[in-house]
């Protein structure tokens, strides 16, 4: 599983290489705009298709972030009804994407500021009626025969981690999430929490050493 | 590079976040650093532990639940009132014109302009309309400002005089400017009579002459108060210089009364007859001359008449006349 060094770095120029001229984006972006446009000018039809492109991303970002479906419904409605309720003060300088994980992060934020208030730490992910989501079911065995002890090992970790990202501060699991499971730029993830690429950098940097402490026992 | 900063870096590159020419100096440097290596080993099992917690996928109830109960949400909203719009519409326009900040400024300069150039288009022609009025006024009264322009051309009678100041670029012109006028009266009025005097004259006009001299002559035979000299020697002028021959023809008419007691008179009936180039003028002198006594000079051009006329037919009149009145001398 050990990768080389010159593999890592090279893939740091590959990853660089990925991203699309500006007149492609321009043009991938225009009928957006239209929707957008129509959505402002109070079309609903309009609106209800931009929630389609956009509701699998944000119900994924909440449920990993909270572990619950309710609180990840409750994000989705309140993003949702924020963006029907100001889509007219967005103003084309940011995609639609941008500025909706914008509103989604404040409020996944502003959750798990209450969740740490309230201290309702939660090891486990658990569904809208509160039963335990098995978060290795849909996770596919390479091997012919299933490992039960193995698949223990697997969700005593998987919990062990869940345990050790909500000790993080609400800021350093937020930037943790979007570049390591939700595979954002630094730069777009500074601009979701109003703020730099370089502080989204320390933020970052500062999240994996704290992980790395509290995961040190597991290797 | 030292070890903290390459601790960082570690991090950045392994999300693919670092610049080339950084991970190049970075793989320099943990080429001879165990310490470091240890570190990006940390930073790899860190991301495999990570993924020990995978991201699923919302499950579809999920989706269309949280779906339906938004647009539950969306269709409870109240509809938004015509001032809501309107006061959305103006934000939204204000706000893009804060995002641009040229646009709005050359707006604003378009505008200033668009504004000044109506105004001075407005000055300019009230100005012009002023002018306009003024001229007119200046027509109807017959004093003149110094400051004044002069009239059209038309309206200007003659220029008098014209004078260049020394060593200067300023000239002064001195003219005179007619003043339209009207007058109404009877014929007897001495007023009208100089006017008609004036105008068998100087008018430029031959209808106006004819009609002056026709006017006069008139008043003369019908005996009105013709006795001033001035309407005789105005008939006079008329049946001597006039080049209209139907004016000098009533000229003569207008004298007839006074051939016999004005030897003025007569004297001029006597050069029509001899100079006038219409025979007709001269054949209506031969008969008002007919009825003088005791004047030598009319029996003499009679003579020469008679003798020397273009006209044979005055030749022929001019010796009837002098057959018949033994009595002309």
């Amino acid at each position: 599983m050990a990768a080389t060094a010159t593999d890592e770095t090279n893939r740091g120029g590959a990853g660089r290489d990925l991203t699309r001229s500006a007149q492609e984006r321009l043009q991938a972006r225009a009928p957006e705009m239209e929707l957008i446009r129509e959505a402002q000018g109070g079309s609903r039809a309009a609106f209800d298709t931009l929630v389609r492109q956009y509701e699998h991303q944000v119900l994924r970002l909440a449920l990993h972030l909270t572990g619950s479906e309710h609180d990840a419904e409750d994000i989705y409605q309140e993003a949702f009804l924020k963006a029907y309720r100001y889509i007219g003060n967005f103003r084309f300088e940011c995609s639609f994407y941008t500025w909706i994980y914008r509103i989604v992060t404040n409020l996944c934020l502003d959750q798990l500021r209450r969740k740490k208030t309230r201290r309702e730490d939660r090891a486990v992910m658990v569904d809208r009626s509160g039963d335990e989501i098995d978060l290795f079911a849909s996770v596919s065995d390479d091997r012919s025969f299933s490992n039960p002890a193995k698949e223990l090992d697997r969700k005593q970790l998987g919990e062990k981690i869940q345990t050790a990202l909500e000790k993080l501060t609400p800021r350093e699991r937020m930037v943790f999430e979007l570049k390591h499971y939700q595979g954002l730029r630094l730069r777009t993830i500074g601009e979701m929490l109003s703020t730099t690429e370089e502080t989204a950098k320390n933020t970052l940097f500062r999240a994996t050493k704290k992980l790395r402490t509290q995961l040190a026992g597991l290797r | 590079m030292n070890c903290e900063l390459a601790h960082e870096r570690i991090v950045t590159a392994a999300y693919q976040e670092l610049p080339d020419e950084q991970a190049h100096e970075l793989e320099r440097h943990m080429s001879g650093c165990p310490d470091c290596q240890s570190e990006r080993e940390q930073m790899r099992a860190l991301k495999v532990l990570a993924d020990a917690h995978p991201v699923l996928e919302p499950a579809a109830n999920l989706v269309a639940r949280s779906r339906l109960r938004l647009e539950e949400a969306l269709d409870a909203l109240p509809p938004m009132r015509w001032y809501e719009r309107l006061s959305q519409r103006m934000i939204n326009n204000f706000a893009s014109l804060q995002a641009a900040p040229i646009a709005a400024c050359l707006l604003l300069v378009a505008g200033a302009g668009a504004g000044c150039l109506g105004g001075y288009q407005y000055a300019q022609n009230r100005a012009a309309h002023r002018a306009a009025v003024l001229t007119a006024r200046n027509v109807a009264q017959p004093t003149l400002n110094a400051q004044q322009s002069p009239a059209e051309p038309a309206e200007i009678a003659n220029i008098s005089s014209i004078v260049r100041q020394p060593n200067s670029q300023m000239v002064e012109v001195h003219y005179n400017q007619v003043v339209p006028q009207q007058i109404e009266g009877s014929l007897d009025d001495p007023a009208i009579r100089q006017l008609l005097m004036l105008a068998s004259e100087n008018s430029a006009s031959a209808g106006v002459r004819d009609d002056s001299v026709g006017l006069l002559a008139a008043e003369c035979r019908a005996g009105h108060s013709c006795q001033a000299a001035g309407i005789r020697d105005a008939l006079m002028v008329a049946l001597r210089y006039d080049k209209n021959a139907g004016v000098r023809e009533k000229a003569l008419q207008g004298l007839e009364p006074y051939v016999a007691e004005d030897v003025r008179v007569r004297d001029a009936v006597l050069e029509a007859l001899m100079n006038d180039s219409d025979p007709r003028i001269r054949t209506a002198a031969i008969n008002i001359l007919e009825p003088v006594e005791g004047d030598t000079s009319v029996r003499q051009v009679l003579h020469t008449v008679a003798n020397s006329d273009q006209s044979p037919q005055i030749r022929t009149v001019s010796r009837e006349v002098l057959r018949r009145e033994p009595e002309i001398q």
